[in-house]
Formats: structure tokens, C-alpha cells, sequence
């Protein structure tokens, strides 16, 4: 069983070099999710940036050239409403729409809620307050370092560095605003239903199986070598009989010490059979309790009855 | 609802397995069984996901919770029984996917502000009385050594005060130029006093949201900074005293800096409030204190945000408007009875219900 881990040791890397995180929601299953790129996440704040100053840029336009007003309460409503674009803008959007603001939607990334739970208004507001002091401000004095002065200069310069530090030194890339909060940016989920490879394989249609594997020969490797098999038959780059593939074969023949020559042109079709055996075996065992990780298997055995 | 009910048990697949010529994977059996009523729940979480939940009927959204919760129980399945990596990895993208749009909130926004107003706000300020009163002391502190120091020594004001906001009001200029000031007449200097006031907001606001995020470092730069703020207050007035205007910048300042000086306090209060979680953490550990408190600390900064738009628009129409200084006193002080009436009444609640809601 799986025990609901305490969640700062729940971060794991990912095949691809993202950062998963082990979220557990209410329904008590874990869930995998990506943890956002900074990459992503600066991209999203610029753009949210670019956007709101377009907004402010506009209406301040549209303010001026219908004119009316006195120019007291045109300044006092133009700087108004930049402050309405600053953190409450970010505050409503996440509200609105679950945790992501205009450019984390075209950046496909969102908020959610470290503990599982749905996201709610103080953690939304908590996150975007800070980021007046971790992002406006200092971005802000960046602007004038011009006219500061030297000691001035260094402390914005520090200011700027602490802040870039802290989502760079923590394993889930939370600033100090998420952290207070308690939340985690992460990738929206993709989903794509890929075939089932014990169904489509083609020899999997016809009854009779071209080739037939021993018990023996299917004892050798474990869960790892199932699914970079997988990776293997799932990318359609791949062409039959070329090198990789040939070369792939000889290797398990060699390891699982099949006798029968595989023919020139059937190679695809014994990896497709081959992968089904493997699975089959590896599930039926896993049903009786032997998960097998990987092909050391024969060796972590022997270590631990050593230790015994 | 029933169509999306899948049987549980997976010996059902055994007519299939018996018929079918090639006996099949017991995780093949297994998705075959189910992947219909992913593909629903799928369809589901994708309009949900382009119009929100009320893109949906009232019966798809029954559907979504149960397919959810069938996804979820799927995934854990699969995860003992399947060695297929695109299996488990759809699932799991799936269920996050309708996790988010199952879990979402809830709560209109208009039931979230009048609850934040007429309960969340006056509440947690009745809660923090000890933050409110340090932000006011290092306030009232300030502008008292302000005071003090500009009338015993008026070149102590050209130490405190910023030369982009005195604008010419320094202790050199004429007591005639000053009144003129105060009772400001758009004709010969709308402009510069238009530029000052939209100065002085985005400066108050500016400064009200660093006081606010500083507190975390122990309360220490929020007092500071307040403290800075009251000294400029003080010092302005002394100034002013010394000119014979004394009335005359009271009633000046209290229209729209009952309201705004309060703000900046209560943004002090706030982060103090942090601060002191960080101090005087008690059985909590640092980060859980800091982490509760925030909760009426956030409370708070609205609060501050809210009072300084007020503040913004009485000095942007009403401080022009209104040159009697008699009326600048009503509204100013008119303005400060009515905050402290709606955060000491509002949100109140009988002994009994509250004995329940704990």
C-alpha cells in the first residue's frame, strides 16, 4: 500500500527532466503532475504584464480623448486603475478560472493547492500579494537603477537575486508567495488514450503465435525493460528491419537465451510477441505479490537474503 | 447516471475471455471493460474545461462526479494490475484533469465579497488587536518625534521629508504660498497639486504594500517604514503650526488622511501581525504560525487596499470640492466614525451561533 507521503518529499524527477509531484486529493489516490517550468511561469508573467499595461494603455486613451473630466480626477482614475490591474487582477482571474490568469492559460500552466484540497480565496489572494514584493517592486527599482545610488543599486540588486534564488533553490519551485500560501504551479494535465499493445500487436489477431516463449525466457527481465520495450514499439518513427530494431532483437534473444532464429522481416512481429509474453508474466506475478522492477531482480534477491 | 455505472466485478470478462479466440491480457480485459466510460468522462472534462461547469446539464455534471470517481478507482486498479505505461498514464492525466474541474470553487464572487465584508474583514479585525496597535503606535510615535523635532529645530525637516514631495512646501516658503496650498485654486497650480495628489496615492499605496510584505522579517522593517511615514506627517504639520496654519492643515490632512493614515497603520498591522508570528511563534511551529496568521493578515491588506481607494477618490474630487476646512473635518472624521463602526459591529454573530461555527 501506499502510505500519503508528507508532502516535501513527494517530488521526484520525471523521465524528461520535469519534476513530478505526488498530489493526493480527497479520493485518497495519488496523482502525478509536472511541475511548471520556470521557463513557462516567467513567460506567463510577462505576458500577463504585456496584457494589463495594453488594458491600462487603452482605457487611459479612451479616459483622455473623451475628456470631461478635470485633469485631478483623470490622473487619480488612470493610476486607479492601474492599481485595480496590479494584484487584484491577478487575484479575480485565478478565482475565475481555477487558478490561471490570462497568461498562464495561453501558457498552459495553473495554480493548484499543495494539500489536495480545492483551491481557495486566501491562498489565490496570499500568492498574489507577494507578488508585489517579489516581482512588481524590485522589477520596478530595476528600472531606476539609473538614478540610485551606489549602496541603493546593490540592495536592489540583492532584492532581485533573493527573489530569483528561492523558486531555484526549493525542489517544487515555489516562490516565497506560493510557499505562504501553500500552493504549486504545475502543467495542465494532457491526456491521450495511446492503443493498447497486447490488443493491436498484428500476430495478437491471428491464433496461432509465431513464436512461443518459456517460462525461462521470460524470467529474466522486469517492469523497466517491459516499458522501454514499449517506448520502443509506441514510437512510429521506428521502421521494421532497421538497424535499431535488429539490433534490439539479437540483444534479448542473446539475454533471455531464446534458441529459435528469428527470421529477417519477423523481427517486429517477435518484439509485438515477445513485449505480450513479458507483460502477461510480469502482471501474473505481480498479482501474487513479486513485483519485478527491473532486471536485477535475481541480484537484489541474493543481497537481501546476504543481509539476512 | 446509470449509464456511466461500471460492474465491478471483473470476472465479467470471462465470457469474453471463453469466447474470444485469443485469450486476452487480464489489464487488455480490464481496459476494454472501462475505456467507454473514460471516453465519456474525457468528453465531459473537455467541455467543462473550454465553458465551465455550466456548460454542463444538471445530469452530465451528476455524471462528472461519478465518472470522476470511477476514473479514480480505475486508476488505483490499473496501477496493481497494469504494466501498460500509456494506460496508467492516461488515467492519471485524466483524473488530474477532472479533479480540476470537479474541485474547483465553488463560491460566486459576489457571495465571496459581501462574506469577505460583512464578516471576513471586521472579524479578523477585532482579532488582531495587538498588530493594530503597534501599527498605530509606530504612526503615532513617528509623527509625534516628527513634531517635536521640526519645531525645535525647522532644518530637520529637509531630513525627513523627500524633496519630490515636499514639492515647494519647505519652511522657507511664505505663509501666504502655503495657504495657498492648503485651499488650493486650480487656476494658478492645478497641474502641480493634480500631479502631487496622484503622486502622493500611487507613494501611499507603494509604500502601504511594502509595509505590509516587509512584517514577515520580524515586524521590525513594517515599523520602520511607518515610523517614517508619521515623522513626514509631523514634520509637515509642525511646518505648517509654525505659519500660523495649524486649523488650516488639520482640517487639510483629515479629509482624506483619516482614512489614509489609517490604511497605511493597518497595512503595519498586518504585516506585524506577520512579523510576530514569525517572533512569538508559540506551540506552533514558525512556518504554521506564519501560515495562520496569514490568514488575517491577507484580511487586512484588503482592508488597507479598500481605505485607500476610498482615499484616493475623496482627495481626487473631494479635497478641491470641499474648501471649507469646517466640512473637511466633518467628511474626514465622518469617514473615520464609519470604519471603526463597520469593523467593531460588522459581522457579529449571536453567542450561540458562534459556540456552533467554532
Amino acid at each position: 500500500m501506499r502510505e500519503p507521503k508528507q508532502s516535501n518529499q513527494s517530488v521526484s524527477d520525471g523521465k524528461n527532466g520535469e519534476r513530478i509531484q505526488q498530489f493526493i486529493p480527497p479520493e485518497g489516490v495519488p496523482i502525478a503532475l509536472a511541475i511548471a517550468s520556470l521557463g513557462s511561469r516567467l513567460g506567463a508573467q510577462i505576458l500577463d504584464i504585456i496584457l494589463t499595461a495594453l488594458v491600462i494603455l487603452v482605457c487611459a486613451l479612451a479616459i483622455v480623448f473623451t475628456g470631461g473630466l478635470p485633469t485631478n480626477a483623470t490622473t487619480i482614475l488612470i493610476i486607479l486603475l492601474g492599481f485595480l490591474l496590479r494584484t487584484p487582477y491577478y487575484v479575480l482571474s485565478e478565482l475565475i478560472w481555477n487558478g490561471r490568469t490570462l497568461g498562464k492559460r495561453i501558457t498552459g500552466i495553473r495554480v493548484i493547492n499543495v494539500d489536495g484540497r480545492r483551491l481557495t480565496p486566501h491562498q489565490v489572494t496570499a500568492r498574489n500579494l507577494m507578488k508585489e514584493v517579489e516581482i512588481f517592486t524590485p522589477v520596478g527599482l530595476l528600472f531606476t537603477i539609473g538614478s540610485q545610488s551606489a549602496l541603493e543599486a546593490w540592495l536592489t540588486v540583492l532584492w532581485l537575486l533573493a527573489v530569483v534564488i528561492v523558486p531555484l533553490a526549493n525542489r517544487r519551485r515555489q516562490r516565497i508567495g506560493d510557499m505562504i500560501a501553500g500552493t504549486l504551479v504545475v502543467d495542465n494535465p494532457r491526456s491521450v488514450l495511446l492503443s493498447d499493445l497486447a490488443l493491436t500487436a498484428p500476430a495478437a489477431q491471428s491464433s496461432q503465435p509465431a513464436f512461443e516463449f518459456l517460462p525461462e525466457h521470460l524470467d529474466i527481465y522486469g517492469k523497466y525493460e517491459l516499458q522501454t520495450l514499449e517506448d520502443v514499439l509506441r514510437d512510429t518513427t521506428k521502421k521494421p528491419n532497421t538497424e535499431e530494431i535488429v539490433k534490439i532483437v539479437r540483444t534479448i534473444t542473446r539475454r533471455i537465451r531464446y534458441e529459435e532464429p528469428v527470421k529477417p522481416g519477423q523481427e517486429l512481429t517477435f518484439l509485438n510477441e515477445f513485449y505480450r509474453a513479458q507483460r502477461e508474466h510480469l502482471e501474473s506475478l505481480k498479482l501474487f505479490g513479486k513485483a519485478r522492477e527491473n532486471k536485477y531482480h535475481e541480484h537484489t534477491k541474493t543481497e537481501a537474503r546476504k543481509l539476512v | 447516471m446509470t449509464d456511466l455505472r461500471i460492474d465491478p466485478r471483473i470476472d465479467s470478462g470471462a465470457t469474453l475471455h471463453a469466447g474470444g479466440p485469443n485469450d486476452l491480457l487480464r489489464s487488455a480485459r480490464f481496459r476494454l471493460e472501462r475505456e467507454a466510460h473514460w471516453r465519456q468522462l474525457d468528453g465531459l472534462v473537455t467541455r467543462a474545461e473550454k465553458g465551465g461547469a455550466a456548460a454542463l446539464t444538471y445530469d452530465e455534471v451528476r455524471n462528472l462526479a461519478a465518472g470522476y470517481r470511477q476514473a479514480m478507482n480505475s486508476l488505483s486498479v490499473a496501477r496493481d494490475i497494469s504494466l501498460d505505461r500509456a494506460l496508467v498514464a492516461y488515467l492519471e492525466s485524466l483524473c488530474a484533469r477532472a479533479y480540476l474541474v470537479v474541485y474547483a470553487p465553488q463560491e460566486s464572487l459576489g457571495g465571496l465579497m459581501s462574506r469577505l465584508l460583512l464578516r471576513g474583514i471586521p472579524q479578523a479585525v477585532r482579532r488582531s488587536a495587538l498588530p493594530l496597535f503597534i501599527g498605530f503606535l509606530a504612526l503615532v510615535l513617528g509623527a509625534f518625534a516628527g513634531y517635536r523635532l521640526c519645531s525645535s529645530d525647522p532644518s530637520w525637516f529637509y531630513t525627513f521629508v523627500p524633496p519630490g514631495m515636499a514639492d515647494l512646501r519647505t519652511p522657507d516658503a511664505s505663509a501666504d504660498y502655503l495657504r495657498s496650498t492648503i485651499y488650493g485654486n486650480e487656476r494658478h497650480e492645478g497641474d502641480g497639486l493634480a500631479a502631487f495628489s496622484a503622486f502622493l496615492f500611487s507613494h501611499n499605496t507603494g509604500i502601504a504594500v511594502l509595509i505590509f510584505a516587509l512584517g514577515v522579517f520580524m515586524s521590525v522593517p513594517s515599523f520602520i517604514l511607518t515610523f517614517y511615514n508619521g515623522l513626514i506627517l509631523g514634520a509637515f504639520f509642525a511646518m505648517f503650526r509654525q505659519k500660523g496654519l495649524g486649523y488650516d492643515v488639520f482640517a487639510w490632512l483629515s479629509i482624506h488622511g483619516v482614512t489614509e493614515l489609517a490604511a497605511i497603520s493597518i497595512a503595519c498591522a498586518g504585516g506585524a501581525g506577520l512579523g510576530l508570528a514569525v517572533l512569538l511563534p508559540g506551540a506552533r511551529t514558525r512556518g504554521d504560525a506564519l501560515r495562520h496568521q496569514a490568514h488575517d493578515a491577507v484580511k487586512l491588506a484588503i482592508l488597507a487596499a479598500l481605505m485607500l481607494v476610498v482615499a484616493a477618490f475623496i482627495e481626487g474630487f473631494l479635497r478641491q470640492l470641499v474648501q471649507d476646512p469646517i466640512w473637511r473635518l466633518t467628511i474626514g472624521w465622518g469617514m473615520g466614525v464609519f470604519w471603526v463602526g463597520w469593523l467593531l459591529l460588522g459581522g457579529r454573530e449571536g453567542k450561540a451561533s458562534r459556540g456552533t461555527a467554532q
